[in-house]
């Protein structure tokens, strides 16, 4: 160990399961305090009773990630006094986790090894005011898988791409809700310059904001003496602030959860939940790339979001797949970036796709027309070969109307042939343009392009 | 008794609003002098939608115009619930445990409120919580009713009506003050009876069962409440057998007689009783085997206090003034005004074993502690299953004594009160079902036979206690 920087993490990722983790409250809420019953309010006499797809979502998350899943598992009570934690202690895994050592492949094959993934409850919520704190708990006991990385990444950069291709997995799997769901990490970082004095990073939420925190850190580490502490990440003025040195740090007493049975796992079960993971995004964009011969960058663009994925292949099926790779990367997702929208908010699907693209291969519309429809997919449902038809945009590759055309446009421009007889191909374009315009983008500019250059022989 | 009562209440010739309010005022008038009862239930409104069943013809179940008597610490939906703790005067709570629903659900009318040790913490029933009255002995009043469970077992003798007290034990508290105040108590197998909307004390031990006057009634009380509850994870899905209908016979029946708990340290007049107790019934063809349980009877103590208290600590962190019960001025940080709410609410024995609990599974003291004591609760488990392969019941006295007097207690040291509990915690720890039946007596003073038997075999017991109170 003598990189200049060495980072660990351990990251919380909400299970989108419709109830909470031990009882049966729904885990949406729009009103403070109204998803609550007395096992999430921690009542006197009430018992947690697992959730089982909550389990199923963790198991299905750790074997995506490689882990080997526990013949047992047991929950483990870890106690510290909160006003958001409702029995003053946690329900969440100690010494059974449900999967240990997997592992997640960055881009450049370096391997980030993963220690543990293991279930627990989410505390409530404070709400801070001028004079008071309230307190919310809709969230308590909201499930949530932990991570816990080796401390194998060696810059912040590695910790987002790490934190990219772990959400590309929850993607992946449908376990988790970008929209609703919430990814925080708690960050352990250590500069060799400081002999690897441990900090540990709490409460940094977002991929962008682990990479702001650390790259922070790492700075104030080379200029400032670094002693054993945790400290917090405040977004809003981008600095991270000591919460507690190492002599304060809390002993969590933990003890088994008495409440809750040992969950003897068995492997049929396992194999179920295993049969219900997809091929995930890595896999899936180098068989593209072997089979299909797609451009590598086109082909993990692609795949990164399983819906966009799922559209593609389907398309790929019907048409050539590079030139549906080049549409979806090119138009469909420069679409839904420039809209920030997900596929999902648009109204595109593979049959209005493929048939425009089934149009362009065999040269019925244009490029440009081809372009026009899709845009038009976006926003839409419709049948592109109806559209084309009743709109006449077929590709008008009638040599004879099309010379009478051009002659048409050479006379209106002299200029332009001027400029194109001495040299300047800029104007053979705008010619071609010109002719474009005259037939509403129907022409096939390859035809007019040929045309025009031998009437101007 | 219960079940004839039950017959003739079903059949009408009972006035059941009259009948319970008749019941009611004997018990408040028993309550002014003994202290059994915390809280009242509405029992006027129960009886008469009894009543009204009656009328509409939809009368029915085994506990049918029976009154229930509910340990403080199980709770009782709309009824103060507080495990006669001062930290949580004023809770009522929003749900009815499975116990209480089930007795509900069967006719039954709950009376009350059962005073108990605060959480169960104590063999004697004195460790109330601060503003609760300690329950006195039904026999002696200068004496103890044993605890935990002791309002449960006094009511359990005093009440003379149709009458199924609920209690609870985590190393003891169902037989022990059955023992000392001269009733029936069954704790049953760990995981038979649903411990939902039990206040837990040490979930991994606790264990809900009856107190009566009879083994009959005790075995009615217990068929109501077993079996398996969605609600609470650790409730096997076994069948329930019939519990009221297993005949006294012990001819052939092997009976373990365990060797430690018939030693020094107990009574004379108690080891005589119980011995001649077992004597009856080999007369009656049953036959005697000297068992040793070195780590049970050695062990027992130290184990359960390690595994109990370090449970105890984690369930009592809960109660901190902030969302229900006791509370105190909102003044400092949150940590500041926990500390105020649980320094003034919590009794001293409460705070002992939160400290003694949080000690044991401290991150430098767990493997030593903790983790040791869960391994040897093993090693008694083991001892018990070995010990079944050669009897079908085990037989000891429940406690070493009869009840001692409150000055007697009060010249004792903690450690002195936990040897109340040397003969129970063992069953306890293995999760095994058992049971006291009164067996004779050492003055006016009762005494108790504890019969155990293997897991899930609550019959084995019940028929050794029928055997032995029918002979």
């Amino acid at each position: 160990m003598d990189t200049p920087i060495v980072i660990g993490l351990e990251v919380h990722v909400q299970l989108k399961t419709q109830t909470k983790l031990f009882c049966s409250c729904p885990t949406f809420a729009t009103e403070p305090n109204t998803s609550i019953c007395p096992t999430c309010l921690g009542h006197p006499g009430s018992k947690p009773v697992i959730n089982e797809k909550a389990l199923e979502f963790g198991a299905k998350l750790s074997i995506a990630l490689g882990c080997k899943i526990a013949p047992h598992i047991q929950f483990a009570r870890k106690v510290y006094f909160y006003p958001d934690l409702v029995k003053n202690y946690q329900i969440t895994q100690q010494d059974d986790p449900l999967g240990r050592d997997g592992q997640i492949v960055l881009d450049d094959g370096k391997v980030i090894r993963i220690e543990r993934c293991h279930l627990e409850e989410d505390p409530g919520s404070l709400i801070r005011e001028a004079n008071a704190v309230l307190a919310d708990y809709n969230r308590s006991g909201i499930p949530l898988c932990e991570i816990v990385t080796k401390p194998d990444m060696t810059s912040p950069a590695e910790a987002r791409e790490f934190l990219k291709k772990l959400m590309n997995i929850l993607g992946y799997l449908g376990i988790f809700d970008q929209d609703i769901c919430i990814i925080k990490a708690d960050a352990n970082v250590s500069i060799k310059e400081k002999n690897y004095t441990r900090v540990e990073i709490k409460n940094i939420t977002g991929f962008k904001e682990i990479e702001r925190a650390l790259n922070y850190e790492v700075e104030r580490q080379k200029v400032q003496d670094v002693k054993l502490e945790t400290r917090g990440w405040d977004d809003v003025k981008g600095i991270t602030y000591s919460m507690r040195s190492k002599e304060e740090a809390a002993d969590y007493g933990y003890i088994v959860e008495p409440d809750l049975p040992t969950f003897h796992i068995d492997t049929q079960w396992i194999k179920n939940v295993q049969s219900q993971i997809p091929e995930l995004a890595h896999a899936r964009a180098a068989r593209w790339i072997k089979e299909w011969k797609i451009d590598p960058v086109d082909a993990n663009v692609i795949a990164t979001d399983i819906e966009v994925a799922d559209l593609f292949e389907q398309i790929a099926k019907k048409v050539n797949p590079i030139t549906a790779s080049h549409w979806v990367r090119r138009e469909v997702l420069r679409l839904m970036n420039d809209n920030k929208q997900t596929l999902k908010q648009t109204q595109f699907n593979s049959e209005g796709l493929t048939e425009v693209l089934e149009l362009y291969e065999h040269k019925k519309i244009t490029n440009k027309i081809a372009q026009n429809i899709i845009r038009e997919l976006a926003n839409k449902k419709f049948s592109p070969k109806a559209f084309v038809k009743e709109n006449k945009l077929e590709t008008v590759a009638d040599e004879g109307a099309l010379e009478v055309l051009c002659k048409k446009v050479i006379t209106e421009q002299p200029k332009a042939v001027e400029d194109y007889k001495k040299g300047e191909e800029k104007s053979l374009m705008f010619l071609i343009g010109q002719v474009m315009k005259h037939t509403k983008g129907t022409a096939s500019p390859q035809i007019v392009r040929e045309l025009l250059i031998s009437i101007l022989k | 008794m219960i079940k004839k009562f039950v017959k003739e209440a079903l059949s009408g010739k009972i006035d059941i609003v009259a009948h319970a309010l008749k019941c009611l005022e004997q018990a408040e008038k028993i309550n002014q002098e003994y202290h059994y009862i915390t809280e009242w239930a509405d029992v006027e409104t129960q009886a008469k939608k009894l009543a009204e069943q009656l009328k509409n013809g939809t009368a029915k179940g085994k506990l049918f115009g029976v009154m229930v008597t509910v340990k403080d610490g199980i709770c009782v939906k709309g009824v103060e619930t507080h495990a006669s703790s001062a930290i949580l005067k004023g809770y009522k709570p929003l749900f009815n445990s499975t116990v209480v629903q089930r007795c509900i659900d069967e006719g039954a009318i709950i009376l009350g409120k059962t005073v108990q040790d605060e959480f169960g913490f104590g063999g004697f029933a004195v460790n109330v919580g601060k503003g609760f009255q300690k329950p006195l002995n039904p026999v002696d009043k200068k004496r103890a009713t044993g605890g935990s469970s002791g309002g449960a077992a006094g009511a359990a003798a005093l009440f003379d009506f149709p009458h199924i007290a609920l209690g609870e034990s985590t190393g003891g508290s169902i037989v022990n003050p059955a023992a000392l105040c001269g009733v029936v108590g069954i704790c049953p197998t760990y995981g038979r009876v649903s411990r939902y909307g039990l206040l837990d004390y040490s979930n991994s031990l606790d264990k809900i069962g009856p107190l009566a006057k009879t083994v009959e009634d005790a075995a009615l009380g217990l068929e109501v409440i077993s079996g398996h509850d969605s609600h609470d994870s650790t409730t096997s899905d076994q069948a329930v057998p019939g519990y009221t209908d297993v005949p006294g016979v012990v001819q052939g029946l092997r009976i373990g007689i365990v060797k430690e708990a018939f030693g020094e340290t107990i009574n004379n007049d108690v080891r005589k009783a119980v011995l001649e107790a077992v004597h009856k019934l080999e007369q009656h063809g049953a036959r005697k085997i000297e068992i040793s349980l070195p780590y049970g009877m050695t062990y027992g103590i130290p184990t359960y206090f390690l595994l109990s208290t370090a449970e105890a600590s984690t369930n009592l962190a809960k109660y901190c003034g902030m969302r229900y019960g006791a509370e105190e001025q909102l003044t400092g940080v949150y940590n500041d005004y926990f500390a105020r709410v649980r320094s003034n609410n919590f009794g001293d024995e409460a705070k002992r074993r939160i400290l003694l609990g949080t000690f044991a599974r401290m991150a430098g003291q767990r493997d030593a502690f903790y983790t040791k004591a869960a391994q040897v609760r093993t090693k008694i488990i083991e001892e018990y299953e070995q010990a079944f392969k050669q009897v079908d019941v085990l037989i000891t006295p429940t406690v070493p004594m009869a009840s001692p007097t409150f000055e007697e207690i009060k010249k004792l040291t903690p450690v002195q009160c936990y040897a109340i509990d040397q003969i129970t915690v063992a069953p306890n720890l293995a999760g095994l079902p058992h049971m006291s039946v009164p067996c004779g007596k050492t003055g006016n003073l009762p005494i108790g036979m504890m019969i155990i038997a293997p897991h899930f075999n609550e019959q084995k017991i019940i028929q050794v206690a029928n055997a032995w109170t029918h002979q």
